[in-house]
């Protein structure tokens, strides 16, 4: 008892920390690394190995300069590895590298090959995201936008032909190819512009509902497309109360149910519009992103609801993937709806607003007169 | 009464138990060999001492006057000669005028009269700021004070909540001193003029709100194991369901809110004429030998508090005067009990589970648990950068309880109370 701590109160505090959160999410994402592998082959599993040790390596070197490690470098090291990292950058990159297609399909001469996803893309794609999306900002909790998100946009612009073109992918390089229940013309499926016009062209579904579920036979992201693993991985990430569970299930209901609405309230097209694309890994993993989400429940109501709105419309009208553009620019007006949806405190009262109205009331009675 | 479901308030958190005390009756201490008796004892400004150096006195004897509306009277708690008034280090390192009493082991009173059947609401009130009452709970308002509202009372809401973790003693008083406990609500209410009483205890103390069932005068009400529920705002809207306006007090729904402990000195004032002089501390901890509730002399040095309790482990990190949330910590056991005292924990490293701050995540836990639903990490960013204005508009910071389950659920372990505290106090100074 010879030395005291002093210092305000509480004098306890729950055990938890930035880290294991980090870890939690990271634990709720493995599920969808398994199905990668599955639907994806072996290569999906490298993508993701150098997408992390490539952001985590970014966060350390920033945070090294930043701190001026020339000075006293093992000391610096040693502050970086075990106070400023807490797995954020990792959980970053991968949540970026399952947001990136294994391979893709070049068409030369009228023959289609498939290659695999250079090994530069994850590679640029995580610096992007840890470096100009997150340190930039100030590092955890400070920035603006999502930023596996934002590499992915940046991604998809800059390298169309290898981000975007990924039809084919699980028939050519996974370890489960064609669909498992309902075997179909893959044929059919790769001549569309994408899986989801190629799925709701011409009036007939060639995937069923259930494949979209479990992934089989889905080209797509290697993250995104087992809705199974992604729902396992939201199982646990709001048992742990990572994220409210609530939050995702607005999102989704919202794009499910404007889709409906748009295609003048078939319900067929419920389940195909919300387990198809990048809607339910976005939802689960992306759009719940702490620093980018809103604070009070009533603004984080209406993010989710926007969020929905604006993917089910821009579906509607772009016919292509919008997932991640939908919440780069919902992640925008955070802190607008932060700043400008108020939170009542309890107890809070109304401000009286009489004066102005008898003011008004005394001058038309004046103007009368 | 029989028991009725009390409501619950939105947000809170759960926290640990840690009550290992509950089951253990309250011993009593024997009174020290010198009771230092501080002239600041409650809220507000010090009383000043009305015996001198030397001079002999009785147990229960005013020997320090309140100075002020918001003062209290202090008493011996033990009857011997003054041996000293001179100010030293109190719990939090500051410096207070202590009054040594050194026991002659006679222990003779000098209560007041006991107050009679006939006692108007003037002559409790007036019995409660004789006595030297205060809010027993922890903030040490004076009794007498909140006895006498600014606006019209309906209802008496007693506090038998104590959601703190740790603290038993309000347990063990409402086990063990039921009768006292309900007279003294009795003489509280005629002092305010109610006939509306309502104790609010949580759900984890079924014996006690067992005990108050049978008594018919009393509304018991089961509360849901929330914290903060001891808080005044919080207790009242879960027993009345009223809600108490922004930068208003109780009586301005009509309630009025008393903790259980001060019941009992109450009880006493009036019908023993005993004033304020001893109460019931839990001493707890995994710091302890013996987690205990026991019944000290107040200006008991806490050293012999301890060593009555068994000792203190070696491994102790941190001492606690109160609770552990909303409780301060102490500099050392050379200070006595005060009569806000209700808890010296001695914690381990592993209880406070203390670790130092990393960056904010932005995650909006301490908003999820806020009960006065504020924003605490906008309080904290404004504070940082010195925009005070910017934490009473952003952070509603001005509202704040102080309960501390924004800082106790921060997975960054961000010091929020603390910046919550400097903002309110740069405040204060520019208003």
């Amino acid at each position: 008892m010879s030395e005291l701590l002093v210092s305000t109160s509480p004098h306890i505090r729950k055990k938890t920390s930035t880290r294991r959160i980090m870890i939690d999410v990271l634990i709720a994402l493995l599920p969808c690394v398994v199905a990668s592998v599955i639907f994806f082959g072996w290569y999906s599993l490298a993508i993701e190995a150098i997408s992390v040790a490539t952001a985590a390596a970014t966060e350390i070197i920033y945070a090294m300069i930043s701190k001026k490690c020339w000075k006293d470098f093992r000391g610096t090291l040693k502050y970086v590895l075990f106070h400023n990292f807490d797995f954020s950058s990792v959980v970053s990159g991968l949540i970026l590298a399952l947001i990136l297609p294994v391979g893709y399909a070049a068409t030369e001469g009228g023959i289609t090959s498939y290659h695999y996803l250079p090994w530069y893309i994850p590679f640029i794609g995580s610096i992007f995201a840890i470096a100009l999306c997150k340190m930039l900002f100030g590092g955890t909790g400070r920035n603006l936008v999502n930023p596996a998100d934002t590499a992915r946009v940046f991604l998809l612009l800059s390298f169309t032909a290898l981000v975007g073109s990924c039809w084919g992918t699980v028939a050519t390089f996974g370890l489960v190819k064609g669909t498992v229940f309902n075997v179909q013309d893959i044929d059919n499926v790769l001549s569309g512009a994408t899986p989801l016009t190629a799925m709701l062209g011409n009036g007939k579904m060639l995937l069923s509902p259930l494949d979209l579920f479990l992934g089989s036979g889905v080209d797509g992201m290697i993250g995104e497309t087992c809705k199974v693993a992604i729902l396992l991985g939201f199982a646990y990430l709001a048992i742990r109360k990572v994220i409210k569970w609530y939050f995702p299930l607005i999102y989704i209901a919202t794009a499910g149910l404007f889709a409906v609405a748009l295609e003048g309230f078939d319900f067929t097209f419920f389940l195909p519009s919300v387990l198809s694309g990048g809607l339910l890994f976005g939802a689960v993993f992306m759009a719940t992103d702490y620093s980018t989400s809103p604070k009070s429940t009533l603004a984080n109501i209406i993010y989710y609801v926007c969020l929905g709105l604006l993917n089910a419309g821009l579906r509607k009208a772009t016919g292509l993937e919008v997932t991640s553009f939908c919440i780069l620019l919902m992640n925008c007006l955070t802190p607008l709806l932060d700043r400008y949806i108020p939170r009542r405190p309890f107890g809070y009262v109304r401000p009286v607003k009489d004066k102005p109205k008898k003011e008004k009331a005394s001058a038309a009675q004046e103007g009368k007169a | 009464m029989k028991k009725i479901k009390g409501f619950r308030f939105s947000r809170g958190v759960h926290l640990p138990d840690r009550k290992v005390a509950a089951g253990k009756p309250i011993e009593v201490m024997s009174a020290p060999d010198v009771a230092s008796l501080s002239t600041s004892m409650g809220l507000g400004k010090p009383s000043e001492p009305v015996v001198s150096v030397g001079d002999r006195v009785k147990m229960g004897q005013l020997i320090s006057r309140a100075s002020g509306l918001i003062s209290v009277n202090v008493h011996a708690s033990v009857s011997g000669e003054v041996v000293a008034i001179s100010p030293k280090q109190n719990a939090t390192g500051g410096t207070e005028t202590y009054i040594d009493i050194k026991n002659d082991g006679l222990y003779e009173t000098d209560y007041l009269d006991p107050l009679g059947e006939d006692a108007s609401a003037e002559d409790y009130r007036n019995r409660a700021a004789e006595a030297g009452l205060v809010g027993m709970g922890g903030a040490g308002f004076p009794t007498a004070v909140k006895l006498a509202p600014r606006s019209p009372v309906d209802t008496l809401v007693i506090n038998g909540a104590e959601c703190e973790p740790y603290l038993t003693c309000d347990h063990r008083l409402m086990i063990e001193h039921t009768d006292e406990l309900v007279r003294g609500m009795r003489y509280f209410a005629k002092a305010l003029g109610v006939d509306n009483i309502i104790i609010g205890i949580e759900a984890n103390k079924p014996d006690c709100i067992a005990k108050f069932e049978t008594y018919d005068d009393i509304k018991v009400v089961e509360l849901k194991k929330q914290y903060p529920m001891g808080g005044e705002k919080q207790l009242i809207y879960c027993t009345t369901k009223r809600k108490v306006p922004v930068g208003k007090l109780p009586s301005d729904v009509g309630v009025n809110v008393q903790n259980v402990a001060t019941c009992l000195a109450m009880c006493e004032a009036v019908e023993l004429g005993k004033p304020l002089i001893e109460r019931v501390i839990t001493v707890a901890g995994d710091g302890v030998k013996e987690a205990k509730n026991v019944l000290v002399k107040m200006g008991t040095p806490l050293s012999s508090i301890v060593d009555f309790c068994g000792g203190a482990n070696d491994n102790v990190v941190k001492l606690v005067s109160g609770g552990p949330m909303m409780g301060f910590a102490i500099v050392g056991l050379n200070s006595a009990t005060k009569k806000t005292s209700g808890g010296l924990l001695l914690l381990t490293a592993k209880e406070t589970a203390e670790s130092s701050d990393t960056h904010c995540l932005s995650c909006g836990k301490c908003a999820d648990v806020c009960p006065m639903r504020l924003m605490p990490m906008n309080t904290v960013f404004y504070t940082k950068a010195g925009d005070y204005e910017g934490a009473a508009k952003m952070g509603g910071v001005l509202n704040c309880i102080e309960c501390g389950a924004c800082a106790y659920v921060c997975p960054a372990k961000q010091p929020i109370l603390q910046n919550i505290r400097l903002a309110k106090a740069e405040l204060r100074k520019k208003r």
